[in-house]
């Protein structure tokens, strides 16, 4: 790219001189964006079928939490999830006969985040403690005994997810960085510097490649990051609020976002813009998750008000309300195959629809 | 001084980070909106949540029946 070329600092930069040009990048920016802006998503999708969305109905319901559960995670197996809550325990769950497999205690409270390996023998988690614990599964051994501490932030850990790998972890922070590690020497590979506050969210690109992924945080911005260079390469910011989830879409192309503005957006990154909100006036609370469905109609939200909706992507109009929940819905995600999603709640339960 | 000269850098870190989403290709949006459309269309017949089970035999996470055969 020509810009990387005229990043090296000149002796006449001023301050000034810096200011003036981000002014004029901005402009530019804005002027570019709008350019290309010949159509909308909605005006497109009214000229589709109209198709009679199933009612998802609630099929098993995981209790064994005894607080908050913060973040759940499918294995690739497409059978088991493993959550983690206030409680300061990790869950190992059978989905099919919503039993407790395994009960990992953490080293503190409030595990904020919970990821499963790709090859389904390993699970990482942290929160509060400001760590990365990876805990091997399987063996004879206790997974809390052949525990390894992998990521260490100066602030706590608000996600984390192994990108395409079990050798290596990507995790966010409070501290407002997202880091790279090595999971067997513990050594950080790179550091992702650009957000201004807390990074609460991340998705990674879902390419073979897995060399980009995104992050969102309460800066209300949601990052598009290299993960080769360690540079933010886009960056979307129109949500009024903190930015509590991303997801990508399955296409690869567009990003979807989830903010405590109550709305949840979708960011196309070939356009590089905002293509869609998802929005009602009735509706006041944050959206702490997103998912999406295997074909990307369904855009899935966890929401403060104790439920989770289910948009329909194109229309922008919500055509599914799942309630049940008896807290904050913090969490959805959907099975690896698509056949169900699951939510996690404050109330202590996570629960399986399909 | 040092303040300057952190304040400064800074603000070399934000110019650059915008010199560098300023240099991105983008296309019109109303591509972008096609292919969205058209991935959709393309995978919906896989999404069991959007267009339901084809029986509910390959619904992992159907309601056990409650007659059993004995």
């Amino acid at each position: 790219m020509a810009a990387d070329t005229a990043v090296a600092p000149s002796p006449e930069e001023t301050l000034e001189s810096l200011l003036r040009e981000v002014e004029a990048l901005k402009q530019k920016l804005e002027e570019e964006r709008q350019k290309l802006n010949d159509a909308s998503l909605s005006f497109v999708a009214e000229r589709l079928e109209t198709i009679n969305f199933p009612t998802l109905k609630l099929r098993r319901m995981l209790k064994g939490h005894q607080a908050k559960v913060l973040c759940a995670d499918w294995s690739p197996d497409k059978r088991h999830i493993v959550s983690s809550s206030q409680d300061g325990k990790l869950i190992i769950w059978d989905a099919f006969t919503a039993t407790k497999e395994l009960t990992i205690p953490m080293p503190s409270t409030w595990v904020m985040a919970c990821a499963y390996a790709p090859s389904g023998n390993m699970v990482a988690a942290g929160g509060l403690d400001n760590k990365v614990t990876v805990f091997p599964l399987g063996g004879e051994e206790e997974p809390a005994a052949r525990k390894r501490t992998v990521a260490t932030h100066t602030s706590y850990m608000s996600a984390c997810l192994f990108p395409n790998t079990d050798r290596q972890l990507l995790t966010a922070s409070g501290d407002g960085t997202c880091a790279l590690w090595d999971v067997e020497s513990g050594q950080l590979l790179q550091s992702f510097q650009a957000h201004a506050a807390d990074v609460m969210a991340l998705d990674l690109a879902p390419t073979d490649m897995g060399d980009a992924f995104v992050s969102g945080g309460c800066d209300r911005a949601v990052l598009v990051w290299d993960m080769r260079s360690g540079h933010a390469v886009q960056a979307f910011d129109t949500h009024l609020s903190d930015v509590n989830s991303v997801r990508y879409h399955p296409s690869g192309d567009s990003v979807a976002s989830g903010s405590d503005d109550s709305s949840c957006r979708l960011f196309d990154l070939r356009a590089d813009r905002e293509v869609a909100r998802y929005a009602k006036d009735s509706l006041l609370f944050g959206v702490n998750s997103v998912d999406w469905s295997v074909s990307g109609r369904l855009l899935f939200a966890g929401c403060s008000d104790y439920t989770a909706s289910a948009w329909d992507a194109l229309r922008a109009v919500r055509v599914g309300t799942l309630t049940g929940h008896e807290h904050r819905v913090t969490r959805v995600a959907l099975s690896p195959d698509g056949t169900a999603l699951a939510t996690a709640s404050w109330d202590s339960t996570l629960r399986l629809w399909a | 001084m040092d303040m300057m000269v952190s304040t400064l850098q800074q603000q070399r870190a934000v110019t650059e980070q915008l010199r560098r989403e300023a240099a991105i290709r983008r296309v019109p949006v109303s591509v972008a909106v096609a292919d969205i459309v058209r991935y959709i269309n393309e995978h919906d017949q896989e999404d069991c949540l959007l267009v339901g089970f084809s029986s509910q035999k390959v619904n992992p996470f159907r309601e056990k029946s409650s007659c059993t055969v004995l």
